[in-house]
């Protein structure tokens, strides 16, 4: 199964954000992979145990920033990512989550059909009657570019009943080969996408379900997603998924028909993988790693201009705005207050009060504080009194 | 586009046969945008039966209800909820249209922002409606000012100048619902809908048990930060002595008032798993953006310093009561009763001084 990981470089530090017009500038400041991710590498990793498969990284930002982020997770969890892939471009600068979900969903396509197009093009070898000399070689160039799974073809020695080989063996007619392989071509379009909850800079949690808007869009079908997930299991016989969530003060399980995409809680523990579907795992898996980032522009996305970057954003940041307006404040110690009613007084011709306890003194001339205070009507303000007056 | 498009619509979440407390919410919201436009509330209804939903709507303030009614829609779904709404809006076009920014709003919300497409402002704490001029984009009247919390430490201004309907999110808490006037007219329009094959089911739907603490209904939140891991001397102290305070205060205001109180945290205290406080802090008593956005009578702010992200969360307080060593720290901006000093000698005589005196 082809698992993609959706991974976003966000800032390292919020309050260093490099912003211009409400854009932030990623170039220009330390990034750190988004730490809500996490947990859909964990999720990935548990998926490529249970059905095996592929586990790809896609991100979108500056490459040369990303590479080195991403780096390590060749190497996280059980087994790690296989490959990675960074939709790079200035085009896609300042994109919202719109352009965002846009390219990203571009991205799932452009990876769905790298690995559907090698089974075709196999498909086409056998149908044109070729020689089994150019069937295998073929098939050993894909499969050593990662793009065939062992079921189709593969040089492990605990491997030998795949397509190819029953086929060069006269052990399946082409079309049976054909029928097997379209049946394989099925099986990999039945990807899943996961993704953290949200990013630790934007904080909107939109880009999942809009990568699955995205995707259906582009692919034509309804692709279904689930947010805030704690807990699934893949289903690699019948390609369903069942997610569960909570939703306020209920729990909703979902079940979806791959592909489908899902973001994943904090809450998310892993499941175990029973061991019992080990061989068709295997039969899933594609060679290895590829321990190198690719690079995509949108140009090779395909992507429609008007759709990406600015141009792409119906939406626009804005001045930021300060919050709140500094309240009317009373300081324990410090702040004057009256501590028995006073009544309305009249200091040249201008009228003060009346007052209740408790009231600020504020605005009184100097010398009618000072007699105030002499008298014992005002004073600091204490415990007692905020005690007081807090639930009065 | 824009000249057409007319209404500011809300989405009402129901829940066990009632709107959800943040659909009322989202009414008021409404209000308040819709009276500056001149405009009308629609009230958008996805379920099964909900004649009655739609009654309340109006008395809380909707001018006119769209109830999509069908048994097939009776549990939540993602997929065709968002086609229930998403066909309303392509085919009527609202100026407007709101979701509150929870599991099932931001659910939905972002899926019909996409296909229509437009933009989507999530998390808005406020709401406005300005002329917006840019310069190379032009003139816009009477637009939505989403207001949001920003990554830095200020709140940002979203705009969405070009496409209709502006969609937002508005976080749970932020406005309060009106109150409800029984007398006022509303119409209610029942919509069909129109089923699809979909590639998913909902499976199964239980119930939990509702968060343990409930900041939100809680009349007094005591909120700790992580100030409390040392005094004011800059000695490490247990975390737990001041977990204890707060445990008096809170059965103090329990016995004395009446008040329901709950302890509340930051999200630095909760993420920093501190020894002594496991199964005592956790997620639950998270206050801020990424938790629980709390309005209580009174916030206790213990050792919390006030970054944007906790403040977006309880700065609609009543009445605010700061207590922290830095007399520079940010909460002291928003709080009504500053006390700056050693919150292990301050709160104690805090709570003696409340727990003093007859019982009310």
């Amino acid at each position: 199964m082809l698992i993609i990981v959706l991974l976003k470089g966000v800032p390292a530090r919020t309050t260093q954000a490099v912003q211009i017009g409400g854009v932030l500038n990623r170039e220009a400041m330390e990034l750190v992979l988004n730490p809500h991710d996490a947990k859909a590498v964990e999720a990935a990793d548990f998926v490529k145990r249970r059905a095996g498969g592929k586990v790809v990284a896609l991100s979108m930002g500056p490459d040369m920033k990303l590479i080195p982020l991403m780096k390590p997770l060749y190497d996280a969890e059980v087994s790690g990512v296989d490959e990675e892939y960074i939709l790079s471009d200035r085009k896609m600068a300042g994109s919202d989550t719109l352009a965002t979900s846009y390219a990203v969903s571009l991205g799932v396509k452009k990876l769905v059909e790298m690995h559907t197009a090698p089974i075709g093009e196999l498909s086409a070898e056998i149908r044109r009657g070729g020689y089994s000399d150019t069937v295998k070689a073929k098939a050993a160039a894909l499969y050593g570019a990662n793009l065939l799974t062992n079921r189709v073809y593969s040089e492990l020695p605990s491997v030998r009943d795949s397509i190819v080989h029953r086929f060069l063996a006269g052990e399946l007619t082409p079309d049976a080969a054909l029928a097997e392989l379209a049946a394989e071509m099925e099986r990999v379009s039945k990807f899943i996408v996961l993704s953290g909850v949200k990013t630790t800079d934007g904080e909107t949690g939109s880009v999942g379900p809009q990568v699955a808007e995205g995707t259906s869009e582009l692919l034509g079908k309804v692709i279904p997603h689930a947010t805030y997930v704690e807990d699934f299991d893949v289903d690699p016989a019948t390609w369903t998924l069942s997610s569960e969530r909570r939703i306020g003060y209920l729990s909703q399980k979902l079940e979806m028909k791959l592909p489908a995409l899902l973001t994943v809680a904090a809450e998310y523990r892993p499941r175990e993988a029973p061991a019992s579907w080990a061989k068709e795992v295997r039969a899933s898996n594609y060679k290895g790693k590829v321990l190198q980032a690719t690079k995509w522009t949108a140009d090779d996305l395909g992507a429609d201009p008007k759709r990406l970057g600015l141009a792409g954003s119906p939406t626009i940041v804005g001045a930021g705005i300060d919050i709140g307006k500094p309240p009317v404040q009373k300081k324990v110690g410090e702040s004057l207050v009256f501590l028995k009613a006073a009544p309305q007084m009249e200091l040249d011709s201008k009228k003060y009060g009346p007052y209740s306890p408790g009231d600020l003194v504020q605005g009184l001339p100097g010398p009618a504080v000072e007699k105030l205070k002499s008298e014992g009507a005002v004073g600091a303000f204490t415990i007692e009194m905020l005690a007081e007056e807090l639930f009065r | 586009m824009s000249g057409e498009s007319k209404g500011v619509w809300v989405y009402l979440q129901h829940a066990r046969g009632d709107l959800t407390k943040d659909s009322l919410e989202l009414l008021a919201a409404a209000r308040g945008v819709s009276s500056k436009l001149g405009q009308q509330v629609v009230g958008v209804l996805v379920g099964s039966g909900t004649g009655a939903l739609a009654e309340k709507a109006v008395a809380y303030g909707a001018d006119s209800v769209l109830a999509v009614d069908d048994p097939v829609l009776k549990d939540y779904f993602n997929l065709a909820y968002a086609d229930a709404i998403y066909s309303l809006v392509s085919e009527r076009k609202p100026y407007i249209l709101l979701f509150a920014a929870n599991e099932v709003g931001k659910d939905i919300a972002a899926r019909v922002a996409f296909r229509v497409p437009t933009g989507l402002a999530t998390d808005n704490v406020q709401l406005a409606v300005e002329d917006y001029n840019n310069p190379a984009l032009g003139q816009f009247k009477n637009l939505l000012i989403q207001i949001r919390p920003d990554f830095g430490t200020r709140l940002a201004r979203i705009y969405t100048p070009r496409h209709r309907p502006q969609m937002a999110t508005v976080r749970p808490g932020s406005f309060s619902p009106l109150d409800p006037d029984p007398g006022r007219k509303g119409t209610i329009e029942k919509v069909p809908f129109a089923p699809r094959e979909y590639p998913a089911r909902v499976a199964e739907v239980r119930d939990l048990p509702p968060p343990v603490p409930d900041l939100a209904g809680a009349d007094v939140v005591i909120s700790l930060g992580m100030g409390i891991l040392k005094d004011g001397s800059g000695n490490a102290r247990d975390p737990l002595e001041a977990y204890r305070y707060a445990q008096q205060l809170k059965e103090t205001l329990e016995r004395k008032y009446h008040l329901r109180a709950e302890i509340g945290a930051t999200r630095a205290l909760v993420y920093a798993e501190t020894k002594g406080l496991e199964g005592l802090i956790g997620k639950a008593n998270q206050v801020g953006q990424t938790g629980a956005t709390v309005k209580p009578k009174v916030y206790f702010a213990v050792g919390v310093s006030g970054a944007l992200q906790h403040r977006v969360g309880m700065q609609n307080s009543a009445k605010i009561v700061a207590i922290n060593t830095d007399p520079g720290a940010p909460i002291f901006k928003i709080a009504h009763y500053p006390i700056v000093g050693d919150l292990y000698e301050e709160l104690p005589r805090l709570i003696s001084a409340i727990g003093g005196g007859r019982d009310a």
